[in-house]
């Protein structure tokens, strides 16, 4: 089976936020509560010697995803062909319910929910649609760094090497979130 | 595949102020815009940034203003009533006339600034228009670059001193002193070229009061320094170099004038004070030994590139700064090669202004001398006729007129393309200005601080909503093609079509005669050599030029300089201005020399508001533009850094509400503690909107509240010198 994932150049990132206002342009999100992608800023050290980096942060998809394990009714599901972790919103019982069982056991916060009541589960689809068509997930295609790139996992292993640390991250052997990084030394 | 057959993908750009311009692809479905994709073609790519691919919804934001406005309450209430565009005009045109009529031309004043970079929809429609009905009265002193350009012509005798950005990778050295492109971009793709440079290994240093992104992400080493003192390490740079015999010699004797002079300040040959690297210790905060090791490995590495960015040079004495930057260069002859980099101005590739058409002269300004203060005899600087008002000085002139020495009596304010009243300093004395005009029209499309002091506001379509032609914003080899993507929003029309039928109702010349807005953008692209196609630029949105070599100034100045002298006076690199002599005023030295200033770390005043006070540009806003965009804004929080140290002296804890004030205002807004920014300084980017509380508290926490509006020798806009004092909001006005 194919795995896809992302690789992250974590010495480029700049922390502007573009993939970030990227992705809820396509996918037409409202600012608020629910961010499939999130740059999270790392800061560390004291000064003169502070330490800056910052972190993707989408869904990794991972090769055993805890999300999907802990949904009640079976929603969250892998894709044979390329490994995308979806959900069926249709079949998910909303984070009232089930109190967000797959946010809680995502260590990324990649479940995401509206403020509603009861919302129902969404997040990064790797941009699946683009995907099939052959194009690049929106956010890669925006990064002004040329600091992202994502397809499948072994071909990204081939091309940047198979490195899974990244200052901010924490790489699970149980869950193999489908992510490679450059990762920016601490100065 | 297309993704949906019933989208259109219509290839345009973004051309705001913010130092970049880039390809935008808009996807189109049943009449509206959907999405927003960029530059996927041939590299070099112009990517937009968050600023672009966050524009859908700027277009489309339920605050738009939909038809023209006229005001029902106080200035500043914010309080207006919807009238008819003929209504407005005949407003506007029947104000127009009767303050012609009543105070001459003068007296009518264009505040106008960089909210739209077409080259046709800009302010410049709005100056034509008021040239055709006999003139009106302007600002010089440009915010972003007074400084910069001041010493960039003094030095160089012109603003064509960089080299395009692909030259960085051929330096050994890269020094970015107060440069932050990461943030302000200073021509799309540069934060990218610098990744390169560190990624082939080239040693990049960044010299800054704070820690920024572009420092955190390419520098290996970190400098901060004292905001106002960057000409004092500069200096003590040169000390370093020709003390230790490090200069070069045969460069500096075939290229430039004056060295002795210059040689004879920095050893002290005037007053008795060497100007040392311990000299600079003391006033910049930089231990003497850095400040020593980088003037050695500069003047060592060739080729070296020394970026000096404008912020440092937006400060009460300015120009000293960028003049100080522009001796290195000049004395280790790292000049006209590649991989060296002249400072100065750094305009590269020319495509930008050489595509504006010159124009009839204002008739206001016909006759009058120049400012004595002035660069008055070299060309391509700033404007210098004496009738021109500072752009700090504008609500002084307003307030005090002929009578405090300015050269007109202003009874009303034509304002577009800017924020005025939200990006000048000293902002309650601007609402004092303001209020004090007899009539005030402002071109807006949203209700801006400076809308809400408006008789009228006239509602401007946005750049997916007309066609137009963008060039680089510093110096890169390319253009952008604005196809228009959708019919105008509501009643809203562009500043050229206001204009036109304002024009009419003034019976005055039609602007453009009847030319239609593709004939006009044809004419301009025309008239460029490199332009091969217009209807090619159109069709595919984007034109890259392919250079055969880097971009490098003053390459055939330094090869062959007996058939092609610098543009100066002299004809050399000037060390030593002579028409700066005489102006025979110590705040005009002829050569670069640092000079402590009002509100800097040692003004007395500094006891009772301790802070230096930063005001730099914003990763998520254009300037003021893109602050009410929810998907811009939420990308990080407006805040005011403090460092660590001076947040733990006051009790303040990361988030904690502050207010942050001096003698001109108060303005209270998160704090973001942090290690990221030196001791003794604060940062509260511009262009937050403006937004008083009942008291006159700013709750929006607009740094322009704060600023002082006064205006360096030079014309340097000191948006980066003013003294503060912070402190946490007591806790019963937090509930309020």
């Amino acid at each position: 089976m194919v795995q896809v994932g992302f690789y992250f150049d974590q010495t480029r990132c700049t922390g502007c936020y573009t993939c970030a206002v990227a992705c809820k342009d396509w996918n037409d999100i409202a600012a608020g509560p629910v961010n499939w992608l999130r740059v999270r800023a790392i800061e560390a050290g004291s000064f003169p010697n502070p330490f800056l980096a910052y972190l993707f942060l989408a869904c990794y998809h991972c090769a055993d995803p805890p999300c999907a394990r802990a949904c009640p009714v079976s929603a969250i599901t892998k894709i044979d062909s390329n490994g995308i972790v979806v959900v069926d919103r249709d079949k998910c019982l909303g984070n009232k319910q089930c109190r967000s069982l797959c946010r809680n056991a995502c260590p990324w916060d990649a479940p995401q929910f509206e403020r509603e009541e009861n919302a129902r589960m969404q997040k990064c689809d790797f941009c699946r649609e683009r995907f099939d068509r052959g194009e690049q997930a929106v956010c890669v295609e925006s990064c002004p760094m040329h600091a992202l790139d994502a397809g499948p996992l072994e071909q990204l292993k081939l091309k940047y090497g198979d490195s899974v640390e990244a200052a901010g991250f924490s790489y699970s052997a149980r869950f193999k979130p489908s992510v490679l990084f450059k990762a920016k030394p601490r100065n | 595949m297309p993704e949906d057959n019933n989208v259109t993908i219509i290839p345009t750009g973004c051309c705001h102020d913010c130092g970049g311009r880039c390809v935008l692809k808009a996807h189109l479905k049943d009449g509206r815009i959907i999405r927003i994709e960029t530059d996927s073609g041939e590299e070099p790519q112009y990517r937009a940034c968050l600023r672009g691919r966050s524009y859908r919804q700027r277009v489309y934001s339920p605050d738009r203003l939909k038809y023209p406005l006229r005001r029902t309450g106080e200035r500043g209430e914010g309080r207006f009533e919807r009238v008819s565009w003929d209504e407005a005009l005949d407003t506007v045109a029947a104000e127009m006339v009767r303050i012609k009529e009543k105070y001459g031309n003068p007296a009518i004043f264009l505040g106008s600034g960089g909210g739209n970079q077409g080259l046709l929809h800009n302010a410049d429609v709005i100056a034509r228009m008021l040239v055709n009905f006999g003139g009106f009265t302007r600002t010089w002193g440009v915010a972003s670059h007074e400084g910069a350009l001041f010493a960039s012509m003094a030095t160089y005798g012109t603003m064509h001193t960089g080299n395009s950005r692909e030259d960085l990778l051929n330096s050994r050295l890269i020094i970015m002193w107060g440069w932050n492109p990461a943030v302000t971009i200073q021509d799309s793709g540069t934060s990218f070229w610098l990744a390169q440079a560190k990624e082939k290994g080239i040693r990049i240093v960044a010299v800054d009061p704070r820690y920024t992104d572009t420092a955190a992400t390419f520098a290996g080493q970190w400098i901060p320094i004292r905001p106002g003192t960057d000409a004092a390490m500069l200096i003590a740079m040169a000390h370093v170099i020709i003390t230790e015999n490090l200069h070069n010699q045969s460069f500096i004797e075939k290229y430039t004038t004056g060295f002795d002079k210059y040689r004879d300040y920095l050893l002290g040959a005037e007053d008795g004070i060497p100007r040392t690297a311990q000299w600079a210790e003391s006033i910049t905060s930089v231990p003497a030994e850095t400040i020593a090791s980088l003037a050695r490995e500069y003047a060592a590495t060739s080729p070296a590139a020394l970026i000096s960015g404008w912020g440092p040079a937006r400060t009460a004495m300015g120009e000293q700064y960028s003049r100080a930057a522009n001796m290195l260069p000049a004395i280790t002859g790292n000049i006209g090669i590649p991989g060296g980099f002249a400072a100065g101005f750094m305009r590269a590739y020319t495509s930008r202004q050489r595509m504006m058409p010159g124009g009839p002269s204002n008739p206001v300004e016909r006759g009058a001398p120049p400012r004595d203060d002035s660069l008055y005899k070299l060309r391509g600087g700033t404007n210098p006729t004496s009738v021109r008002i500072h752009s700090s000085k504008v609500y002084d002139a307003i307030l005090r007129g002929r009578a405090g020495g300015y050269p007109a009596d202003i009874k009303m304010a034509y304002i577009a393309c800017c924020n005025f009243l939200n990006q000048h300093p000293n902002l309650n004395r601007g609402i004092a200005a303001l209020k004090s005009l007899e009539f005030i029209v402002v071109h807006e499309q949203f209700m801006t601080p400076t809308a809400k002091f408006a008789d009228i506001v006239l509602p401007v379509n946005t750049f997916m909503e007309r066609s137009d032609i963008a060039a680089p914003w510093l110096g890169s080899p390319y253009y952008i093609y604005l196809n228009r993507v959708i019919d105008s929003l509501y009643e809203s029309k562009s500043d050229l079509d206001i204009c036109r039928e304002l024009s009419r109702k003034l019976g005055i010349l039609p602007l453009y005669g009847d030319s239609t807005e593709d004939e006009l953008l044809r004419a301009r692209a025309n008239a460029r050599y490199d332009v091969t196609d217009y209807d090619t630029l159109k069709k595919d949105g984007v034109l890259k030029i392919k250079l055969p070599e880097p971009v490098i100034s003053f390459k055939k100045q330094i090869e062959d300089p007996e058939n092609n002298p610098f543009p100066t006076l002299s004809h050399k690199i000037e060390i030593y201005s002579e028409h700066l002599a005489e102006m025979n005023s110590p705040l005009f030295p002829p050569v670069a020399k640092y000079i402590s200033h009002w509100e800097g770390y040692d003004d007395p005043l500094a006891e009772k508001y301790p802070l230096q006070l930063l005001t730099t540009h914003d990763k998520a806003r254009t300037h003021s533009i893109l602050h009410n965009i929810s998907w811009a804004e939420e990308t990080e929080a407006h805040a005011v850094w403090i460092n660590t140290a001076d947040a733990s002296a006051r009790n303040i804890a990361d988030g904690d509400l502050v207010d942050v004030y001096n003698g001109r205002g108060r303005i209270r807004l998160p704090a973001r503690v942090t290690a990221r920014i030196m001791p003794g300084v604060v940062d509260v980017s511009e262009g937050a909107w403006y937004n008083p509380d009942e008291n006159g508290v700013d709750l929006g926490g607009c740094a322009n509240v704060l600023t002082n509006d006064e205006q360096s020798p030079g014309g340097a806009v000191p948006m980066n010198t003013a003294l503060v004092q912070v402190e946490l909001v007591p806790a019963t006005q937090e509930a309020d």
